[in-house]
C-alpha cells in the first residue's frame, strides 16, 4: 500500500486523540510490515563524529601497542515525522540522530572491565567521572580483526547498557589493516546498535565537513538591467548595507567574530602545549624511575644469586649447580632483539644516535613494539639491522609472537582471542637498555644533504 | 636498478602527532583535495657497509594554501613547492632547532582523495616524479577518506606512501610503494599544534583573497556586491562551526585529559621516589 506524503507533520503539534490513532496505525503497520516487508514504520538513524574526534581516536590508537578503547560521549535525538495520507492513516518516520562529540579514552586495557568482560562500576565512574551522563555509547581499536563484536564486547556492552542505563547505547568498532609489506594501510569503522533487533545492527557514520570550499557562489557579474527604477532604488536603499568606504558592513562584522574566534583558538592551543611538555616531562621522570627502580632490582636480585652459589659450591654435598646467574642474562639479552629496537633521540645531535632496545613496562610510547600484522606482513618498523631489502620492503621480523597472542582465561570465547589483541608480553619483563648486538651495531646518522650521503 | 635500490626510500617514520594533523586535514572537506607538506628528517642506516638505507622521519606538516582549487587538481609547482619549503624550512629551522638540536627540512608531501581510491592518480605519479628531481629523497603521502560500503555501512579511511620511479628513460612514470609506519608520540608537539590551529586562519585567508578579487570588480550593482558579500559572510560561518569549533572543542578536551594525565603521572612519580628510595 502506497502511503502518500500529502502532509507532513511533526509529532509534538498533534492532539492526543490523533497521536493514539497514530500510534495504533504504525502497530498495525509494523505488523504488516514485518510480513509482507513495506516500511510503513520507518527508523532511520544517522550518526556523525567530528573530524576532530575522530582524528583523536586514530591518534591515541596509533599510540598503542595494543587494542585501544574508550567512551563516546554526546547526544541522541529523536525527531519524530508524521506524513498522513489520504486514508487519514498515517505513518510514522523516526529519525535518530546520534551526535559524537568527543571521546574519553580509556589509557590501558580492562580498565573498567576484567577477562570474563565482568564491568566494575566503581572503575567505570572514576574513568567518566562527571562525564558519565554524556556517555552514548563506547569504542574499540582492533588490528586485523573482522567487523563483528567479539563476545567480551558483546557480554561488556550489555552489562554497560544496564549500569549506565542507555537502552541505545552503541559500539564502534575501529579495525586496522595492513597490506603486506606496509606500504597502504586501511581503517574500517562501522558503528553498531547491539541492542536493537538485528535489522538496524549497523549505522551509517557521517563526518560532518567544510563540503564545498569552491568559491563559485561569488558573481562575478550583475543581470544585465536597464531600468532606471532598479538602479535608483537599490542604489538608495542598499547603501544601508555599506559602510563610508564602501566595504559591505556584514563583512566586517563577520570577520571579527572570526578573529576572536581564532584569537581564542590560539590561547587554547598555547594552554595545550604548555600541558603537553608538562605532561612529557613528568612522563619521562616516571619512565626514568622506572628505570632505575628495575636495575636495582634486577641488580640485587644478581647480588642474591651469586650469593646463593657461592654459598652451594662450598657444600660438599651438592653438585655444581650450573651457572644460573649467567643464563637469567643471557634470556633476558635474548629477549631483548626480539623486540623492536628504539630510536634514541639525542639532545645534541652532534654524535650519531645508537639504536638501543628499551624495554619499559607501562610505556609502550617510548618503543617502538611490534604490531600484529596482516598475515604474511613483517612487524613494524624494522630500520636496517641488515634486514631491508633495497626496494623499500622490509623482512618478516620475529616480532609478531610478541604481539596478540592471547593467553587469558581458558573458558574464554574463541571469538574473543580471534578479534582481540591484548598488551604484548614483553612489557612484563623488567625494563632493559643494552644495544642491538646482532652482529655489528647499526649506526645512524642524519643526511644533511639528500644528494650526498655521507661517507659516499 | 641497483642504484635506484641505494637511493630508495626503505621506509617513513610518521610521527602520530603529525599523522593526527594530516588526517585533521584530510577529514576537513570531502569536496577537495586539501594538500600540505611533510617535515622532518633521513636517516641513513648503513649496516655491514654494504646495505644502505634512507628512513624518512615526519616530525610534522605544514598545511598548504591551495593555489588551483580545481578538484582533482592538487599539485603545485616545483617552483612553489620549492617555495613553500624554503619559507618552512626558514620558520621552522628557528622553531625545531631548540627543540632537538636537529634542522628540520621538507621531505615530502600529502594529499587527500576523498571519496576515491587511495592509490595516486597519473598526475600524483608525475607530480612525485617532479618532486623527486629536486629531491630523490621525496615521499608522497595519500589519504583517502570519505569512503563508505553502504552495504555493510563501513566507513574507511586509507593512507599510502609512494614514490615515483622510471622504468626506462622516456617511459611513463610508475608509482612504488614506500612502507609506511605510524610511530608513537604520546605527546602532540608543539609544531604539530601550530599546524592544526593553522587551518582556519588558511582557509580565511583563501576566502578573503577571493572575495577581494571579486569586490575590485567595480561594475557590479549593489545588490551584487550584496550578495557577494553574504557569500563571504555565510562562507566564514561555515568555517567557523565546521573547523573552528569543533577544533576549539577537541582543544579543550585536550587540555583536560592532559590536566588529568598530569596528576596521575604526579602521583606515579611520587609512588616511584617512594619505592626506589626503599630500595
Amino acid at each position: 500500500m502506497e502511503v502518500k506524503d500529502d502532509v507532513v507533520f511533526k509529532g509534538e503539534h498533534l492532539l492526543p486523540q490523533q497521536r493514539v490513532c497514530l500510534f495504533m496505525g504504525r502497530l498495525m503497520y509494523s505488523a504488516c510490515a514485518k510480513d509482507c516487508g513495506l516500511g510503513a514504520y520507518a527508523s532511520i538513524m544517522a550518526a556523525s563524529i567530528s573530524g576532530y574526534t575522530f582524528s583523536s581516536v586514530c591518534y591515541h590508537s596509533a599510540n598503542s601497542s595494543s587494542d585501544h578503547e574508550g567512551f563516546l560521549l554526546g547526544e541522541v535525538r529523536q525527531e519524530e515525522t508524521l506524513s498522513i495520507s489520504d486514508s487519514h492513516i498515517g505513518s510514522s518516520e523516526f529519525l535518530n540522530v546520534i551526535e559524537v562529540h568527543n571521546h574519553e579514552p580509556c589509557a590501558q586495557l580492562f580498565s573498567f572491565y576484567d577477562y570474563a568482560g565482568n564491568v566494575n562500576e566503581e572503575n567505570l565512574n572514576r574513568i567518566l567521572k562527571d562525564r558519565r551522563k554524556n556517555v552514548i555509547g563506547w569504542y574499540r581499536f582492533r588490528r586485523n580483526t573482522q567487523q563483528q563484536m567479539s563476545f567480551r564486547e558483546q557480554v561488556i556492552h550489555k552489562q554497560l547498557t544496564h549500569i549506565l542505563g542507555i537502552p541505545d547505547l552503541v559500539f564502534l568498532l575501529f579495525s586496522f589493516i595492513s597490506t603486506a609489506n606496509s606500504s597502504t594501510h586501511a581503517l574500517e569503522y562501522v558503528l553498531f546498535r547491539p541492542n536493537k533487533n538485528r535489522y538496524n545492527q549497523r549505522i551509517s557514520l557521517s563526518i560532518p565537513n567544510l563540503g564545498n570550499t569552491s568559491q563559485q557562489e561569488y558573481k562575478v557579474s550583475s543581470v544585465p538591467n536597464t531600468s532606471k527604477n532598479y538602479a535608483s532604488v537599490i542604489k538608495e536603499h542598499g547603501t544601508e548595507f555599506f559602510d563610508k568606504d564602501g566595504v559591505m558592513k556584514d563583512i566586517r562584522t563577520i570577520f571579527q567574530v572570526y578573529s576572536a574566534l581564532q584569537e581564542r583558538v590560539q590561547a587554547v592551543c598555547c594552554e595545550v602545549d604548555q600541558s603537553e611538555r608538562v605532561r612529557e616531562k613528568i612522563q619521562e621522570e616516571v619512565n626514568k624511575l622506572k628505570e632505575e627502580i628495575a636495575l636495582r632490582k634486577r641488580n640485587s636480585a644478581e647480588e642474591e644469586r651469586r650469593l646463593q652459589e657461592a654459598a652451594a659450591v662450598t657444600l660438599p654435598d651438592n653438585p655444581a649447580l650450573p651457572d644460573s646467574s649467567h643464563s637469567s642474562l643471557t634470556q633476558v639479552m635474548l629477549s631483548g632483539p626480539s623486540v623492536e629496537p628504539s630510536l634514541e633521540r639525542p639532545v645534541n645531535s652532534s654524535s650519531p644516535p645508537i639504536y638501543s632496545t628499551t624495554l619499559l613496562p607501562d610505556s609502550p610510547s617510548a618503543i617502538l613494539l611490534p604490531r600484529p600484522q596482516a598475515v604474511g606482513s613483517p612487524g613494524h618498523p624494522s630500520p636496517s639491522l641488515g634486514l631491508g631489502n633495497g626496494d623499500g620492503s622490509s623482512s618478516d621480523s620475529l616480532n609478531r609472537q610478541a604481539t596478540g597472542q592471547e593467553d587469558q582465561e581458558e573458558d574464554d570465547d574463541e571469538d574473543s582471542s580471534e578479534y582481540e589483541n591484548l598488551v604484548s608480553e614483553q612489557l612484563q619483563l623488567p625494563s632493559l637498555t643494552e644495544t642491538v648486538t646482532l652482529g655489528r651495531p647499526a649506526t645512524l646518522w642524519p643526511d644533511g644533504d639528500a644528494h650526498s650521503p655521507p661517507g659516499s | 636498478s641497483i642504484v635506484l635500490h641505494i637511493m630508495a626510500v626503505s621506509a617513513v617514520h610518521l610521527e602520530s602527532d603529525a599523522f593526527l594533523v594530516c588526517m585533521n586535514h584530510a577529514l576537513s572537506t570531502e569536496k577537495e583535495e586539501v594538500m600540505g607538506l611533510c617535515i622532518g628528517e633521513v636517516w641513513m642506516s648503513c649496516v655491514y657497509e654494504v646495505d644502505t638505507n634512507r628512513i624518512v622521519h615526519i616530525h610534522s606538516v605544514i598545511i598548504l594554501r591551495r593555489s588551483d582549487k580545481r578538484k582533482d587538481r592538487v599539485e603545485i609547482s616545483p617552483e612553489q613547492l620549492s617555495a613553500a619549503s624554503t619559507e618552512a624550512e626558514i620558520s621552522f629551522e628557528h622553531r625545531l632547532a631548540d627543540m632537538t638540536g636537529r634542522p628540520m627540512r621538507v621531505v615530502g608531501w600529502y594529499h587527500s582523495h576523498p571519496h576515491i581510491t587511495v592509490w595516486p592518480s597519473h598526475v600524483d605519479v608525475r607530480t612525485q616524479a617532479m618532486y623527486q628531481m629536486m629531491d630523490q629523497g621525496f615521499v608522497g603521502l595519500i589519504f583517502s577518506c570519505f569512503i563508505e560500503d553502504k552495504n555493510t555501512k563501513t566507513g574507511r579511511v586509507l593512507y599510502t606512501c609512494f614514490q615515483s620511479v622510471q622504468a626506462q628513460k622516456g617511459s611513463e612514470y610508475e608509482r612504488i610503494e614506500i612502507p609506511i609506519h605510524v610511530v608513537p608520540h604520546e605527546a602532540i608537539g608543539k609544531v604539530c599544534l601550530e599546524s592544526a590551529v593553522e587551518l582556519p586562519r588558511i582557509l580565511c585567508q583563501e576566502e578573503q583573497d577571493t572575495y577581494r578579487r571579486i569586490h575590485s570588480l567595480t561594475h557590479l550593482d549593489p545588490i551584487t556586491k550584496i550578495h557577494n558579500g553574504s557569500v563571504f559572510t555565510k562562507n566564514l560561518c561555515s568555517q567557523m562551526s565546521a573547523i573552528s569549533g569543533p577544533l576549539l572543542q577537541w582543544l579543550e578536551d585536550r587540555l583536560e585529559l592532559n590536566k588529568h594525565s598530569i596528576i596521575k603521572l604526579q602521583k606515579e612519580k611520587e609512588r616511584l621516589t617512594q619505592e626506589l628510595a626503599s630500595l
